[in-house]
């Protein structure tokens, strides 16, 4: 039986082509499961799994757990706000406190970029990163490819632009790596500000002009701004954000070509996609959410199959 | 103290006997005699090791000792006993303590706590009142009291006002103003050097501009002011250059480079290991180049460990948590001689000693000796054995390096691996 190449998904850049393959396919049935009426398999009821988020999280947290529980896994959740982290403990013994309990898997996420490799090289469990810093979240860019092949038929040689905070954002550079490895063209656009002067050092194109970069794309994935983890102001204001970087139905409508709308939410509707936008057939932003389930169930499936007990 | 040293190569390029192999006696601390072969009739201790090579004392201008305030990271007692096992007869040490060694008193207190041992130990003043930056510190009293230089270590004076007036101040004295080449509003919370690696890490970049906006800064400042400054630790070529010009301008501005900026490249960073998160941050291979380069042509001055003992629980954290810095006494001359020559590597770690107002050592018969003992043939994988520092966090583990130091002889005592 085939098998993942690692024992953590720390991020997409530790990846390869037959890992994604894997995980793909495995997906593939997870998703045929999560649409019976019995959305439930036994597969991982002697594994216990421990969700410790250190930054707020609503989704993922959400779909990681429902994951879990449709695997039969026994799940435990942790949040900064209720731990002792506050208290002054250490990233290394709030964790292995967890596993002291038993605990198989950690799914972290954490502010800090490395935060998930940090802790696979000092804790004895299996590590899924949710998501660390502006580095990598690797389940999301699954799903997002995922996606992309369900509703175009393949990843490879598509045209994909991600548009917005490139800079702060850990979806774009896990997406920049996942397409890439898939075979996509990658074009990163946004202001200039919310680029990262050295992007074009890992092969992606740059754009300033929104048009242009839909002109030239197959699907577009608009990321939301994340004002929380700016300290200083990238753009004079939203409104003029908008202006340049907001993707309405008119301007959808203007282009040479249907193209496909993802977001990874949450949606700050009328600044990086209009309602319109958000809600017609181009958007596939609720199937994303939906193979999000299927491909975090398939991570786990095939990260757990590797623990021995 | 009497020792009869069998079989020195003697490397220094200033002295009569550089690249003989000659005997050396030292009576009561002093070289009394130097020559072929030297009989040794009042049975004095021999110091009789394979490939011993002697140069004159080798000093380091920028080391930290954490005392007063920060002992689990070091002691100056244990700071001194590594610098001597690793060949250092000097130490500047830095006001990277906790309160900071702002005042006279200050370093009175570091002076004393290093009387009577063989390296001796010059402290460096901080330039503003607890090292924040907004106001001047006593200098004139600090240099009365023994301060070498004056800087807040690491921290860089982001008001350009005060650094004019520090360097018009200090120049009443002849005093000596260091500046931490780093604008910190550019560099703003960057981990590591931007550029592709810092990218595809998600690590927020400190970009070389901020370092060289500083550096252009502080040289603007040193025109107009006549001063006397020192750049430590420089790190991009871009610097290199800007100093080059202001040198040909005949400004009196030194600078350094720490020896890990001439190794490593931030793609060292890809696993987030804490020991390479060092300030300023490892840069490109043309930065090194630059800065070779640089070494080379006499720009840069001297190199420096840029020895920063930190205790684990300050390194053994989330990258973006854990302190700068690393260890660098015990690995500075093997690291060195694999970048340049011997001759060149001892000059390097000499050179520095004028600038700080250090008395020059030749090795000479009537001279008080001042020694550092070495064999720069040995190779060998740098690990935690080889690390004398109470703290353990070096990021040359599992590096090769080629020299070993023995040991020094001076201020009439003889310490010796």
């Amino acid at each position: 039986m085939s098998e993942l190449s690692v024992n953590h998904l720390l991020g997409i850049k530790y990846l390869n082509q037959k890992d994604i393959q894997l995980i793909f396919e495995t997906a593939d049935h997870f998703k045929e499961v999560i649409n019976r009426p019995i959305k439930k398999v036994p597969s991982l009821r002697d594994i216990t799994i421990a969700n410790l988020f250190f930054e707020n999280s609503t989704r993922t947290k959400l779909s990681f757990e429902l994951a879990e529980k449709r695997l039969s896994a026994d799940v435990i959740n942790f949040s900064a706000s209720q731990s002792s982290v506050k208290k002054g403990e250490t990233l290394i013994d709030t964790v292995n406190n967890i596993l002291s309990m038993k605990v198989d898997m950690v799914v972290m996420r954490h502010p800090n970029a490395g935060a998930g490799m940090f802790l696979s090289q000092h804790v004895n469990a299996s590590i899924i990163n949710a998501g660390d810093g502006a580095h990598e979240h690797p389940t999301q860019a699954l799903l997002d490819t995922y996606s992309i092949r369900e509703r175009l038929g393949s990843v490879k040689g598509k045209n994909v632009v991600i548009v917005g905070d490139i800079l702060h954002s850990r979806v774009a550079l896990s997406n920049i790596f996942a397409l890439q490895l898939q075979g996509a063209n990658v074009m990163v656009c946004g202001p200039k500000t919310l680029i990262p002067k050295y992007i074009d050092k890992l092969g992606v194109k740059v754009e300033t002009d929104l048009r242009k970069a839909l002109n030239w794309c197959d699907v577009a994935n608009m990321l939301r701004v994340q004002n929380e983890r700016m300290e200083i102001s990238y753009f004079p204001s939203t409104r003029e954000y908008t202006q340049q970087y907001g993707v309405s139905k008119a301007l959808l409508d203007s282009l040479n070509k249907e193209i496909t709308i993802m977001h990874p939410g949450p949606i700050n509707r009328g600044v990086e996609i209009t309602s319109d936008v958000a809600d017609s057939k181009q958007a596939i932003i609720l199937d994303q959410v939906q193979n999000g389930v299927a491909i975090r169930m398939a991570v786990i499936y095939l990260l757990a199959s590797k623990i021995k007990h | 103290m009497n020792v009869l040293i069998k079989s020195a190569t003697i490397v220094d390029s200033k002295s009569d006997f550089h690249n003989q192999t000659l005997d050396i006696l030292i009576e009561k601390g002093v070289i009394t005699q130097i020559s072929k072969h030297i009989a040794n009739p009042k049975k004095y201790q021999e110091i009789k090791l394979d490939n011993l090579h002697v140069s004159q004392g080798w000093f380091d201008s920028s080391v930290s000792f954490g005392e007063p305030g920060y002992e689990e990271r070091e002691t100056i007692v244990n700071g001194l006993k590594t610098a001597a096992l690793s060949g250092f007869t000097s130490v500047a040490t830095n006001a990277n303590t906790y309160p900071v060694i702002d005042s006279s008193a200050d370093i009175t207190f570091i002076k004393s706590k290093s009387k009577g041992h063989a390296v001796s130990l010059f402290p460096i003043g901080a330039l503003t009142k607890s090292g924040e930056g907004t106001d001047l510190a006593e200098l004139f009293d600090m240099k009365n009291a023994g301060a070498v230089a004056f800087y807040d270590y690491q921290k860089a004076v982001s008001n350009p006002n005060l650094m004019k007036l520090a360097l018009q101040y200090a120049s009443n004295f002849g005093g000596l103003v260091m500046s931490f080449p780093q604008d910190s509003k550019i560099s703003g919370s960057g981990v590591m050097n931007e550029n592709k690696t810092s990218t595809s890490l998600g690590l927020k970049g400190n970009p070389s501009l901020a370092e060289e906006l500083q550096v252009s800064r502080d040289l603007f400042l040193l025109e107009y002011t006549n001063g006397k400054l020192h750049i430590p630790t420089i790190s991009t070529a871009k610097s290199v250059d800007l100093i080059r010009k202001a040198k040909q301008q005949k400004l009196d501005v030194t600078c350094s480079v720490a020896i890990h900026n001439l190794l490593f490249t931030d793609e060292k960073l890809t696993t987030f290991n804490t020991n390479f998160k060092v300030k300023p941050p490892l840069r490109t291979q043309e930065d090194i180049d630059a800065l070779i380069e640089g070494l080379k042509d006499g720009t840069i001055d001297m190199v420096t460990s840029d020895h920063n003992p930190m205790d684990i629980e300050n390194k053994k954290i989330e990258f973006d948590y854990a302190n700068y810095g690393t260890i660098g006494l015990e690995s500075a001359f093997g690291a060195l001689q694999s970048v340049v020559t011997l001759k060149k590597s001892i000059e390097l770690l000499t050179r520095g000693k004028e600038r700080f107002g250090i008395k020059l050592s030749t090795i000479a018969v009537g001279s008080k000796a001042d020694l550092s003992l070495f064999n720069p043939k040995n190779s060998y994988v740098f690990s935690k054995n080889h690390i004398i520092s109470t703290s353990k966090n070096s990021l040359f583990e599992n590096i090769e390096l080629k020299g070993k130091s023995y040991g020094i002889i001076a201020n009439n005592q003889i310490v010796l691996n």
